[in-house]
């Protein structure tokens, strides 16, 4: 849709503002502090930090319960896709933006303490996607219509990896 | 932005279309059931029943006619098994997510909020079915696949058109 190539365009623009205002700087000196990004950018970034902290916290887990990494992998792998997609809407392919580093599962999550074992690293991370997804639906109000969608079917999809997560389902 | 009645009126009618869809094929697969399963179609029929008569409801408040149900349906495969009825029901909730995604992109954030809770609602009773999530509910439909021994023969599945969703 054009409209949305649209928004991807003022999106991806908006998101190298800061790149353009620090870069002029240098020869400028003294130039005002760079634009604040739009609020789309800013849920948008808050929503691809969520995801990386999950990825690492599944990474995390796996790495201390290599038992769970078989039924852990599907979910790991459906927030990758969360990630990707939301990164494709903040910068647009071959738009000359920074190369994106593709998170990594082995990173630990900042502060976490991954418990020992396999059931609680399962409460840990169910009580992790419910909290990510809450914190998404609440974020939705202020977003765009497409975005909106997006962060709604996201927040959907943690709220099924809880689900899953859930005492008594298979591997809990 | 859509905050206009009118737009409000068509996301609401698609939803409630949908959710007509759902408790007839929720009745269909109902009968193929037995034991806890049919105990669960028969929990999520009645779900999709109250979102049904709330969605009428909000219309009616919106002073529009509410649309009715279909007299018949076609299903997007045949259903003459447990296993292409729990199929059918994972289908009926993928369809019912992506018509309450429809009211996420209003402008009201009350419908808003109401649509994604309906999404997450859809999407959690899906994996009880299916047995495992989707990366993006509402807005990837996975194909109908109706189970092995539904199909029986090697021929290629149904076209998945004019389906149980609306």
């Amino acid at each position: 849709m054009a409209r949305e190539a649209t928004r991807r365009v003022v999106l991806a623009a908006a998101a190298s503002l800061p790149l353009v205002a620090t870069g002029c700087s240098k020869g400028i000196g003294g130039l005002a502090t760079p634009p604040s990004p739009l609020p789309d950018v800013t849920i948008l970034r808050d929503a691809i930090a969520g995801e990386t902290l999950m990825i690492s916290r599944y990474g995390a887990v796996m790495k201390a319960a290599p038992a769970l990494a078989g039924s852990l992998r599907p979910l790991l792998d459906q927030h990758r896709e969360h990630l990707a997609r939301l990164r494709a809407r903040l910068i647009e392919p071959h738009a000359g933006g920074q190369p994106e580093h593709s998170p990594s599962a082995s990173a630990s999550p900042p502060g976490a303490r991954v418990p020992g074992t396999p059931a609680a690293a399962r409460a840990y991370l169910r009580h992790a996607e419910q909290a990510a997804a809450q914190t998404l639906l609440a974020a939705l109000t202020a977003a765009p219509p497409s975005l909106a969608q997006l962060l709604a079917s996201i927040a959907a999809s943690e709220a099924s990896h809880a689900l899953l997560l859930s005492p008594g389902r298979r591997d809990g | 932005m859509s905050a206009s009645p009118t737009t409000a009126v068509r996301a609401l009618q698609a939803a409630l279309a949908a959710e007509h869809a759902a408790v007839y094929g929720y009745g269909v697969a109902g009968a193929h059931l037995a034991g806890a399963r049919q105990r669960a179609a028969a929990r999520d029929w009645t779900a999709h029943q109250a979102a049904r008569d709330s969605l009428a409801a909000m219309i009616t408040a919106l002073r529009a006619q509410p649309v009715e149900a279909a007299t018949a349906y076609r299903l997007p495969f045949p259903v003459r098994n447990g296993a292409a009825a729990v199929t059918l029901a994972a289908f009926l909730e993928d369809r019912v997510a992506a018509a309450y995604l429809g009211l996420v992109a209003l402008g009201d954030p009350r419908l808003r909020a109401f649509g994604a809770r309906a999404v997450r609602s859809a999407a959690l009773r899906a994996v009880s079915w299916r047995d495992r999530s989707l990366a993006f509910p509402g807005l990837e439909l996975p194909a109908p696949r109706p189970a092995p021994s539904a199909v029986g023969r090697a021929s290629p599945s149904p076209p998945p058109a004019g389906t149980a969703a609306g």
